[in-house]
C-alpha cells in the first residue's frame, strides 16, 4: 500500500529526514517511535502533504501512485488520513458542515453520489458512539473551545467518518489521560480491517498497550535505526531511548 | 478649484433652501440650522490634513456638480425600488427618493405607542421631542459634515416609541438617490427616541439609481445623520446595509445617547460603494448601559470604507463591546478608527474592541487605529487588531480532509464573515446577506 524509499527532506536548509525506508501493507499496524526531534512528525506531515518541507530525495508510492506529486486534498481523497498532533480550531465552521463537505468530496472522487442528509446523520451518530462524542461537540465549530482530549477524539471521529485506507496518527496519545486514551484506542481498533493500515507515531509505549502494533520502528536523527515486533516497544519502555542513541552513535563511528 | 465650488454652492444654496422651507423657518429648529450653516462655512469640507480624515479623501466626492435637495425632484415606481426591499421582511417600510418621503412607496402600520413619520412633518408640527433632541445628540461644533447635514436638516425619519412599547415590526428605512438625470446631493436626517423599556429594530440602507452605461456618469452623495435617544432599559437593534454603486459617496454619523441599562446593538455591513464613511458613537450616560458595535466590510474594486467609532463611558458599570471585521480585495481601502473614552467616574467599565482584517490582494490596504483614553482606575479594557491572509494552518487542515483550496478558502472566509452576520437577528436580512456574500466570495475565489 505505502512504500517509502530513501525519503530525504529538509526545512530551511536543515536536513530532517536522511533516508527513510518503510513499507506498510494492507491490514498492518506500524508504530514509529523515537525521541523528540527525531523527525517523526516531519514524516507524518510530509505524507499528508504539508508544504513547509523540501523533499530532497527519495520517493513515496501509495497504491501505485506517486504520493509526493499529489495535493493534500488529493491524498485525502485517495484514502490518506492524518490525525493532527495539534488539531486547529476553526471558529465559525461547523463540524457537521465541514465533515459533510469532506465526506462528499471523497465520495465524488470515488465516483459516488453525495450522501443523503438522512444517511449522513445516521452515519454521524454511529461514528460518534464509537469515540463517545456528544452531539453538543459535533454541533460546535471545528475544535473550537475543545479540550486537548476532545480535539484528539474529534480527529478519530473524522477518521471514522472518512474511512481512510491509511491512517497516520501523529502523537494522538500525547496529552491524553488514561480514559481518553482508551476511548481513542478503542475507536482505532474498531476501525481496523484487513484492508486498511495504521501508522502510529508516538513517543510513549503506553498507547501500544491498547493498540497492538505488528511492527515497531525507531526513528532517530532522521533515520529508522531499528525495527522489530511489538516487543521492541517494551524494550524501549524499559531501557529508554539512550541505548538506541548510543547504538546509533557507534554505528556512525564505525 | 471645483472642490471649492461645491462647498460654495452649498453655502449659497442655503438661501434657496430657506426660501423653499417657507413657513417652516421658525425657531428653535431653524435657528439651529442657521448656526450649523455658519459653522459649516467656517469649517469647510475636511481634507486629509484633518486627523479624523487622514486616510479618507473627499476630493473625488466633492468635485461633481450636484443638484441640491431643493432642485432634484424625482418620482420612482414600485418596480424601480423593488431591488432595495426585502420581500420576506414584514416591516414598517419608509422609502425616500432624493431625500423626500414617498408615501406611495412606503408601508406604515399603525401601532399604539409608536410614532413613525417623516421628520419634515414632525418639524412642521413642532413635535416637542424633536425640538428637545434635535442637534443635541450629534454635535456639529467640530464636524463639518454634521454641520452641513444639520443646516439642511428637513427630510428623514422620526420614530418615537412610548414607554414600555415593543415595536411589533422592524422599521426598514430605504433612501434612494436617483442620479439618472443629474448628480444628486441628499441630506438625510433621522431621530429615534425610545422611551423607558421600549424596544425596536431598525434597518436602514441607501441606494443610488444610475443611468445606463452610455450616458454621462452621475454621482450620488448622501450625508446622513441619525440621532438616537435611548431611555432607561430601552433596547435598539440597528442594522445598516451598504451595498451601493461605485458612483456613490456616503458620509454618515450615528450618535446615540444611552440612559441606564439601555442596550444599543449596531451591525454595519458594507459590501460596496465609492466612498463609505460611517461615524458611530455612543455616550453611555446612565449606569450599566451597553453598546455593542459590530461591523463587516467585504469590499473589492476601488471601494473605500471608513469606520470611525467612539464609545464614551461617562458613568460606572457600563459595557461596550466592539468587533469589526474586514475582507478586502482588489484595490479597496479600509479604515478602522475605534476610540474608547473612559471618564474619571466610569469605574467598573468593561470595554472591548477588536478589528480583524483579511487581505485577499496585495493592492488592498487597511489602516487601523485603536485609541483608548482611560481616566478611571478600576476598569477592564482591551483592544486588538490583526491583519493578514487566511490562516495557512486552517487551510491545510481542511485540505487534508479532502476539500480543495478554493472550497477551503471560501469556507474560512464565510466563517470569518459569519461571526458578524450571526449578530443579525432579522432572519430575512441575514439570509440575504449570506447569499450576497457567498456569491461574492465564489466570484472572487474562482
Amino acid at each position: 500500500m505505502l512504500t517509502i524509499t530513501n525519503l530525504q527532506a529538509s526545512v530551511e536548509g536543515k536536513e530532517i529526514l536522511k533516508g527513510i525506508n518503510l513499507t506498510v501493507n494492507k491490514g498492518e499496524i506500524h508504530a514509529i517511535m523515537g525521541p523528540n526531534g527525531s523527525g517523526k512528525s516531519t514524516l507524518a506531515s510530509i505524507l499528508a502533504g504539508r508544504e513547509d518541507y523540501e523533499i530532497t530525495g527519495g520517493e513515496v508510492s501509495f497504491n501505485g501512485g506517486d504520493l509526493l506529486e499529489m495535493a493534500p486534498e488529493e491524498r485525502a481523497r485517495e484514502g490518506v488520513f492524518l490525525a493532527f498532533q495539534y488539531p486547529v480550531e476553526i471558529p465559525g465552521v461547523s463540524n457537521t458542515n465541514f465533515l459533510k463537505a469532506a465526506v462528499n468530496e471523497t465520495r465524488k472522487h470515488r465516483g459516488l453520489e453525495p450522501m443523503e442528509p438522512k444517511a449522513f446523520l445516521k452515519m454521524m451518530r454511529e461514528k460518534m458512539a464509537l469515540v463517545e462524542m456528544e452531539q453538543a461537540m459535533v454541533s460546535r465549530s471545528v475544535n473550537e473551545g475543545f479540550s486537548g482530549g476532545e480535539k484528539k477524539r474529534n480527529e478519530i471521529f473524522q477518521m471514522a467518518m472518512l474511512e481512510p485506507s491509511l491512517a497516520i496518527l501523529d502523537e494522538t496519545d500525547s496529552g491524553l489521560d488514561i480514559d481518553a486514551l482508551k476511548i481513542v484506542a478503542n475507536g482505532v481498533n474498531k476501525l481496523r480491517s484487513k484492508d486498511n493500515a495504521v501508522v502510529l507515531i508516538t513517543h510513549y509505549q503506553r498507547l501500544l498497550d491498547y493498540i497492538v502494533p505488528d511492527y515497531v520502528h525507531v526513528l532517530y536523527k532522521g533515520r529508522i535505526v531499528k525495527s522489530g515486533g511489538k516487543e521492541l516497544a517494551l524494550e524501549l519502555e524499559a531501557k529508554g531511548y539512550d541505548w538506541i542513541k548510543e547504538g546509533a552513535a557507534e554505528e556512525v563511528a564505525a | 478649484m471645483e472642490a471649492l465650488d461645491f462647498q460654495t454652492s452649498l453655502i449659497k444654496g442655503f438661501t434657496a433652501f430657506e426660501t423653499m422651507l417657507n413657513g417652516q423657518k421658525v425657531p428653535p429648529i431653524h435657528d439651529i440650522r442657521r448656526q450649523a450653516m455658519t459653522r459649516f462655512a467656517e469649517l469647510g469640507f475636511p481634507t486629509v490634513r484633518h486627523e479624523e480624515w487622514k486616510y479618507t479623501s473627499l476630493v473625488a466626492a466633492i468635485k461633481h456638480d450636484y443638484k441640491l435637495p431643493s432642485q432634484a425632484a424625482s418620482t420612482l415606481t414600485a418596480a424601480e425600488i423593488a431591488p432595495f426591499l426585502i420581500p420576506e421582511l414584514d416591516a414598517q417600510t419608509l422609502v425616500f427618493v432624493n431625500g423626500v418621503f414617498a408615501p406611495e412607496l412606503s408601508m406604515i402600520h399603525i401601532q399604539k405607542g409608536v410614532t413613525v413619520r417623516s421628520l419634515a412633518e414632525a418639524f412642521h408640527d413642532k413635535h416637542p421631542l424633536v425640538e428637545k433632541h434635535f442637534a443635541k445628540v450629534a454635535s456639529f461644533e467640530k464636524d463639518a459634515l454634521v454641520a452641513l447635514n444639520t443646516a439642511y436638516a428637513l427630510n428623514g425619519v422620526f420614530i418615537e416609541l412610548e414607554r414600555g412599547v415593543v415595536a411589533e415590526r422592524p422599521f426598514h428605512l430605504v433612501f434612494v438617490n436617483d442620479t439618472r438625470m443629474s448628480s444628486v446631493f441628499t441630506p438625510v436626517r433621522n431621530l429615534f427616541v425610545l422611551g423607558e423599556n421600549a424596544e425596536a429594530t431598525v434597518l436602514d440602507n441607501s441606494h443610488t439609481l444610475t443611468a445606463s452605461k452610455n450616458d454621462q456618469p452621475h454621482y450620488g452623495f448622501t450625508s446622513s445623520v441619525t440621532e438616537i435617544v435611548l431611555g432607561e432599559n430601552a433596547h435598539l437593534h440597528h442594522y445598516k446595509l451598504q451595498n451601493d454603486v461605485e458612483a456613490s459617496y456616503y458620509v454618515g454619523a450615528t450618535s446615540v445617547h444611552q440612559e441606564s441599562t439601555s442596550v444599543y446593538n449596531s451591525v454595519v455591513i458594507t459590501l460596496s460603494g465609492g466612498i463609505v464613511r460611517n461615524n458611530l458613537s455612543s455616550v453611555l450616560a446612565g449606569k450599566a448601559a451597553d453598546a455593542h458595535y459590530y461591523g463587516l466590510y467585504c469590499v473589492n474594486g476601488k471601494t473605500l470604507v471608513d469606520n470611525h467609532t467612539l464609545v464614551d463611558h461617562a458613568v460606572a458599570h457600563c459595557t461596550s463591546n466592539e468587533l469589526y471585521k474586514g475582507i478586502m480585495d482588489d484595490r479597496s481601502t479600509g479604515v478602522f478608527n475605534g476610540k474608547i473614552m473612559v471618564r474619571e467616574d466610569a469605574q467598573k467599565t468593561l470595554a472591548y474592541q477588536s478589528n480583524r482584517n483579511i487581505l485577499l490582494s496585495n493592492n488592498a490596504t487597511i489602516n487601523t487605529k485603536p485609541q483608548l483614553e482611560i481616566f478611571a482606575d478600576d476598569v477592564k479594557c482591551s483592544h486588538g487588531c490583526t491583519t493578514g491572509q487566511l490562516d495557512e494552518e486552517s487551510l491545510f487542515y481542511l485540505r487534508a480532509r479532502g476539500l480543495d483550496k478554493e472550497q477551503a478558502r471560501a469556507l474560512l472566509l464565510t466563517a470569518f464573515a459569519g461571526e458578524i452576520l450571526e449578530k443579525i437577528s432579522l432572519e430575512p436580512l441575514r439570509d440575504r446577506l449570506e447569499a450576497i456574500i457567498a456569491e461574492r466570495l465564489h466570484q472572487e475565489l474562482a
